[in-house]
């Protein structure tokens, strides 16, 4: 009698196209899952599934509020994606993010009466600037002294919320507690088709970004040191340079992000109450998610985010339409990272079926 | 349904431990020298693209050494993994003692007496040798008795001659020792077979020496021993009864090693006459291109491994470094090529202080260096050649203008030194990760020599490499030595840096012992420097 066995074998190298095929089964098993919680509450999943999608990409419902919100995600994965090229991690774009506001808002509360085409630039270039520097401390130091850069960035997270909350309750407070003056009119974002200009700006990065891994010197250093480190200083690459490069670069596309957010999106034009802005700084740690779906693709990000925008639009929808409990949106973005956590392992591995002789 | 209860029934009887067990009885039983003990019939094994092992048969006796040769890529780990039961085999049969056996895993080739001493050891370094030995083995239980596992242990050294403080750290043992303990605890399992996977590969002269005497020492009994080998092949003459040569996947020679000579087997692995005598091209001397003046440098413990050390070393020669590892050959190679500071001293290079120079500096002002770590450090196995060969251009202008790397020239050049040293692949956007331990050596050289550096520190440089491929870097770097540049040659191999260079230092403790014009050198002597002799007549 023939049983077959089961086998696992190394994998040497992973082609793209492999790698591709995993990333969509295991979005595919993600779903399958979450089918399950939703026929638990008693709802047909393929009809809560037509609902997240129709919802999302709906002109005149969720497409404007999930274009905005996938390409503030994008920010966030762009801002990962690099640094983890140079294979540090960087789970600061949150911490960025809120030095980018600083940046932003203190340019705008400065020189508010500047007309829009200097302001706008000088805050973009000030959130950058912020966003950058954050980065920066935490490059340098792994550069340098070899400290970790994961530690370093999470905990200057925790620093620049409670920044940003001595901001809006002290020397940026408006008149409503816990929130900010409002924005000067000339700081908002202007429009292009319905959206801000600052979606076009982060497509704009995301090409600049994959021309910069694929053709320029200092990505291919980028994609050394990130492989094997003591191969890059082998050919005398400078650790501490790329590692400060990618973690500026990083903080800085992580810092723009802010005007993105809050100048970007009728719903504030100031800095909210600390629940909310938490909410958005939580928001980018899904970069981390997309990044690595996306296999740290610049370009695959974008319809990555996209995807990931709808879902999160489109689930708080049928939260509301199918009265569903609330957290479902969570959920599902949860089920999706452990789905493709554990797919990882067929990056290293796959299954063989080998012939077993009775 | 009677089938799905006969199947797990059968699951259930096969595991492997029992079936194990109800064989190995038989092996055990009064094995006697001469009896086959081991026999291959037409073993077959397809890997994606290569028939990695093509109908091998193969046989061994208790009592007897047959050891297998073959070049990297020959099929010889295959095969022995097949043997241990890592692998199992498309096609064929092995018999043990006449009897069918199919491992499921190493766990069945071991219960069944079969131990593997694998090339690079698997121990715990912070636990003794004894607690090694004793280790996940069924007899000693949950709580391991240790005084009398001691005692058989010691049993066993009597009976073999080998001599261990078995409560030694592992850490604190030489290559050699580990390499006893490894089979201590293949025998303490009852193995009657060992597969010994290039056993001399790490060990110094001595130490093989010694090495080697226990082998003919344990197949006295009616232990089998089969060494599985690449290069080193006096060894194999030593020390074998038989011989069996693998090329391509498949058995290209048997013969008893009484009527083999080592140009014979040499040809037969590699398919075409080899020279083992390089011819040592008469070169005009150049300039000095590196002088070092009482360099030193700590190690990565912090400790000082290089203890002020004074050399020069001029275009179009040789000067070679014959030192066990450990000796502080690594540090001064990393100093000198700005990968480790230096402690004190001075480094010029051309005529300019580099002592602080960093590795990109001395890369551009024409040094060239060979690392000992093919993988990982030399090669990036997940990078196409074309990346790999670009690790030594991004930084000339030629090849980068503007911030961008300019593909096109690249790609050319990488088409030239690929062809020019041989690397074999199918395309120049193959990854690394699929070329073998030759290839990649290939690679490295493609990307160092058509750079004409000054200075080329080969360190290493044809370490664990087959006859074929150490045959090609030698005439390589000769060919480099006739092209004017320096070299700066760090081998463990005392033949390799007696044959190649124009003067030599046997290294020891982080000092050269005494520099010699290779003319006067002797191999004993130096040999014996190289374990210290001369430094303590000195004291």
């Amino acid at each position: 009698m023939n049983l077959p066995g089961l086998k696992l074998e190394k994998v040497l190298v992973l082609t793209g196209r492999e790698a591709v095929k995993i990333s969509v089964y295991s979005i595919i098993v993600g779903f399958v899952i979450f089918s399950i919680f939703l026929l638990l509450e008693g709802t047909n999943p393929i009809d809560a599934y037509k609902h997240i999608f129709s919802f999302a990409f709906d002109p005149s419902l969720g497409l404007v509020p999930t274009i905005h919100r996938a390409m503030f995600l994008l920010f966030a994965t762009l801002a990962f994606i690099l640094p983890l090229k140079a294979g540090l991690w960087n789970i600061g774009m949150e911490g960025q993010l809120y030095l980018g506001t600083v940046g932003a808002f203190a340019v705008a509360y400065a020189w508010g009466d500047l007309p829009s085409g200097v302001l706008i630039p000088l805050m973009l270039i000030a959130a950058g600037l912020f966003g950058a520097g954050y980065g920066a401390l935490a490059g340098f130091l792994r550069g340098k002294l070899g400290v970790n850069e994961i530690v370093v960035t999470i905990m200057l997270n925790l620093v620049a919320y409670w920044l940003i909350l001595f901001l809006i309750q002290g020397p940026w407070a408006g008149p409503t507690e816990f929130r900010s003056r409002e924005l000067p009119a000339s700081a908002i974002a202007p429009e292009i088709w319905e959206v801000p200009f600052t979606v076009f700006l982060v497509l704009a990065i995301s090409v600049i970004i994959y021309f910069l891994s694929a053709r320029s010197n200092i990505g291919y250093q980028i994609k050394t040191f990130g492989s094997s480190s003591s191969a890059a200083e082998h050919a005398g690459m400078n650790p501490l340079k790329i590692s400060i490069f990618v973690m500026v670069v990083g903080g800085a596309i992580a810092g723009l992000s802010a005007y993105h957010m809050w100048a970007g999106n009728p719903t504030f034009y100031l800095i909210p109450a600390p629940q909310t802005y938490k909410a958005v700084g939580d928001f980018t740690y899904w970069g981390i998610m997309v990044g690595l779906i996306c296999l740290l693709n610049p370009l695959a990000a974008i319809p990555m985010s996209i995807f990931v925008g709808a879902l999160k639009e489109g689930t708080s929808a049928i939260v509301r339409r199918l009265r569903l409990p609330v957290g479902l949106d969570l959920l599902l973005l949860g089920t999706l990272f452990l789905t493709f956590v554990a797919f990882q392992f067929f990056h290293r591995y796959r299954i063989k079926r080998i012939r077993g002789k009775g | 349904m009677p089938g799905l209860t006969q199947k797990i029934r059968n699951i259930v009887s096969r595991t492997p431990r029992r079936r194990g067990r109800r064989i190995r009885k038989i092996l055990l039983e009064g094995i006697k020298r001469g009896e086959t003990i081991l026999r291959t019939k037409g073993i077959t094994k397809k890997f994606p693209g290569v028939v990695a092992n093509n109908h091998i048969d193969f046989e061994i006796k208790a009592g007897e050494i047959h050891a297998v040769l073959g070049e990297n890529g020959a099929g010889k780990t295959t095969l022995m993994n097949i043997l241990f039961g890592i692998l199992r085999p498309d096609k064929g049969e092995i018999y043990v003692r006449g009897r069918r056996v199919e491992f499921k895993s190493p766990l069945d080739a071991i219960d069944l007496g079969i131990g593997m001493v694998h090339q690079h050891r698997k121990l715990i370094p912070a636990h003794t040798a004894l607690e090694n030995i004793v280790l996940g083995h069924p007899k000693t239980g949950k709580i391991p008795n240790m005084r009398r596992a001691k005692e058989e242990v010691k049993e066993l050294c009597r009976k073999y001659g080998f001599k261990i403080d078995l409560n030694a750290r592992v850490w604190q043992l030489s290559a050699g020792e580990q390499q006893l303990v490894e089979i201590l605890k293949a025998l303490y399992r009852g193995a009657k077979l060992l597969i010994l996977d290039e056993p001399t590969s790490v060990l110094t002269p001595l130490e093989t020496e010694k090495f080697l005497k226990s082998l003919r020492i344990m197949a006295k009994g009616e232990l089998a021993i089969i060494p599985f080998i690449t290069h080193k092949l006096p060894e194999v003459l030593s020390v074998s009864d038989r011989v069996t040569i693998l090329r391509r996947g498949k058995v290209v020679k048997r013969l008893k090693t009484r009527k083999a000579t080592m140009k014979a087997l040499a040809k037969h692995m590699v398919g075409r006459e080899v020279l083992f005598r390089l011819k040592k091209p008469k070169v005009k001397m150049g300039k000095e291109v590196l002088r070092v003046e009482n360099l030193s440098a700590l190690s990565d413990r912090g400790i000082l491994a290089l203890k002020g050390v004074s050399f020069s070393i001029r275009g179009g020669e040789i000067f070679g470094i014959a030192g066990i590892s450990g000796n502080g050959q690594h540090e001064l190679a990393e100093a000198l090529a700005g990968l480790r500071k230096a402690k004190g001293g001075k480094v010029i290079f051309r005529g300019k202080d580099i002592t602080r120079a960093s590795t990109l500096e001395r890369l551009k002002m024409g040094m060239g260096y060979i690392p000992p770590e093919r993988v990982g450090v030399g090669t990036i196995g997940g990078f196409s050649l074309v990346d790999n060969i670009a690790m030594n251009l991004y930084f000339d202008k030629e090849f980068s203008k503007r911030g961008l790397l300019d593909y096109k020239r690249i790609r050319k050049h990488t088409e030239k030194a690929i062809s020019e040293f041989d690397v074999m692949a199918p395309n120049i956007d193959t990854k690394a990760a699929h070329l073998s331990g030759g290839n990649l050596q290939k690679l490295i050289l493609a990307r160092v020599i058509p750079r004409t550096p000054r200075l080329l520190i080969a360190n290493l440089p044809t370490h664990g490499l087959d006859v074929g491929a150490t045959e090609f870097v030698r005439n390589r770097l000769m060919a480099c030595k006739k092209e004017g540049m320096g070299i700066l040659l760090i081998s463990e191999d005392l033949d390799e840096v007696l044959q190649m260079s124009d003067r030599i230092t046997p290294i020891y403790d982080g000092k050269f012992v005494d520099i010699i014009p290779a003319k006067k050198a002797r191999k004993e002597s130096i040999g014996a420097m190289m374990a210290g002799a001369a430094l303590k007549k000195s004291r």
